[in-house]
């Protein structure tokens, strides 16, 4: 049920909007598309949906944080 | 009990520090006397210069030092590499760091950053995975971590287990210490339609060595869904400090306590004010103790 794949495809939901979009609209063909498994795909149909979307955004609200904190750094030791 | 014993459970008494961020600084070097440790971001210094490794080491002579890292997603199906754990090795060889401490999370996948802590399946083989890179990180690194509960917006898809059970499993099958966050317990329970208090009693309380406080806010999503974010933005509300009394009175082994402020920084004196709570918080909840 979890696995390497699975994660991967996590990953994936978390980093990319349009495979998130996809998956929203087609869940277990997009996740069969991934790779999953036959019991993987059947786990994912009853996913949070409400609460991909809201990690998502925060995912992406947090990678930016980073990068404006990297910049940042880097310019206090110029 | 004795493998996942702190430093705390070694002076015989509850310890209460800050998580270290250039922006409190000063105000923590001010105030050494009112504070017991900090807890340093290992990933800033995996890659530090020789002279802020010195400054690291000098500090840790002056106040207890304990490393805490964000990036190894020790809670994976995937093995962690050991260029990842050699690198944390390195830095608590460098500093003369008491202890580390990472989360039960998976941050990565097929090459894929997620950059953040990511909830993964919570099941039979998560929990596989997590032990077996606990294994390996005690192996490599000299000593386990403590593993931290993560907060999620997202109830983790295709999970079999609800959160209490499968941190209970990692923790006591891999015979390492918790890190409790319990702004993290909180803001899952409440997103989730669990009672806090509940979640509490069901963990291994007798694993908790170190605590962490922090806060956040609630955030819309859609279709008028709210839930609870935990940004390390804001103060320690009232329903975690009535958690940390609640553990208190359930855990009477010494405790360390981090409060953690990643942002929107206020005075230091208001920190520190917090901290004060915290301890007065603890104390309580040990006198309410059967």
């Amino acid at each position: 049920m979890s696995s390497p794949a699975m994660e991967e495809f996590l990953a994936r939901l978390y980093t990319d909007e349009p495979v998130l979009a996809e998956f929203l609209r087609m869940p277990s063909e997009t996740a069969r598309a991934a790779g999953l498994s036959d019991t993987e795909v059947s786990a994912l149909a009853g996913a949070d949906r409400i609460g991909l979307v809201m990690a998502a955004a925060s995912f992406r609200a947090k990678r930016e944080r980073r990068k404006s904190r990297h910049r940042l750094l880097l310019w206090r030791m110029r | 009990m004795a493998a996942v014993a702190g430093a705390a459970a070694v002076e015989g008494r509850d310890r209460f520090g800050l998580g270290w961020r250039p922006e409190l600084a000063a105000g923590i070097l001010a105030n050494l006397d009112r504070i017991d440790l900090i807890e340093v971001i290992a990933d800033d210094y995996f890659n530090a210069a020789r002279r802020d490794l010195r400054a690291l080491r000098t500090l840790a002579a002056q106040v207890g030092m304990v490393l805490h890292g964000v990036s190894l997603g020790l809670a994976s199906t995937v093995p962690v590499t050991l260029r990842r754990l050699d690198r944390m090795a390195r830095l608590i060889e460098a500093t003369g760091a008491e202890s580390w401490s990472e989360h039960l999370a998976f941050v990565r996948g097929g090459g894929i950053e997620i950059g953040h802590l990511a909830a993964p399946p919570r099941n039979e083989a998560s929990i596989e995975g997590a032990c077996r890179n606990l294994g390996c990180a005690a192996r490599i690194v000299g000593c386990a971590p403590l593993v931290e509960n993560i907060a999620t917006l997202v109830a983790p898809p295709a999970s079999r287990l609800d959160e209490p059970e499968w941190i209970e499993r990692i923790v006591c099958r891999a015979g390492v210490g918790l890190l409790l966050d319990l702004h993290n317990l909180y803001a899952n329970a409440v997103n989730f339609g669990d009672d806090p208090h509940t979640f509490l009693r069901r963990l291994p309380v007798e694993r908790v060595v170190a605590v962490h406080l922090s806060g956040g806010q609630w955030i819309n999503g859609p279709n008028g869904v709210r839930r609870l974010l935990d940004d390390h933005l804001h103060d320690v509300p009232p329903e975690v400090f009535a958690l940390l009394r609640e553990l208190g009175r359930l855990a009477p082994q010494p405790l360390t306590l981090i409060i953690e402020r990643d942002g929107r920084f206020p005075p230091i004196a208001r920190v520190l004010e917090q901290l004060d709570t915290a301890r007065a918080t603890l104390a309580a909840g040990r006198e309410a103790a059967p």
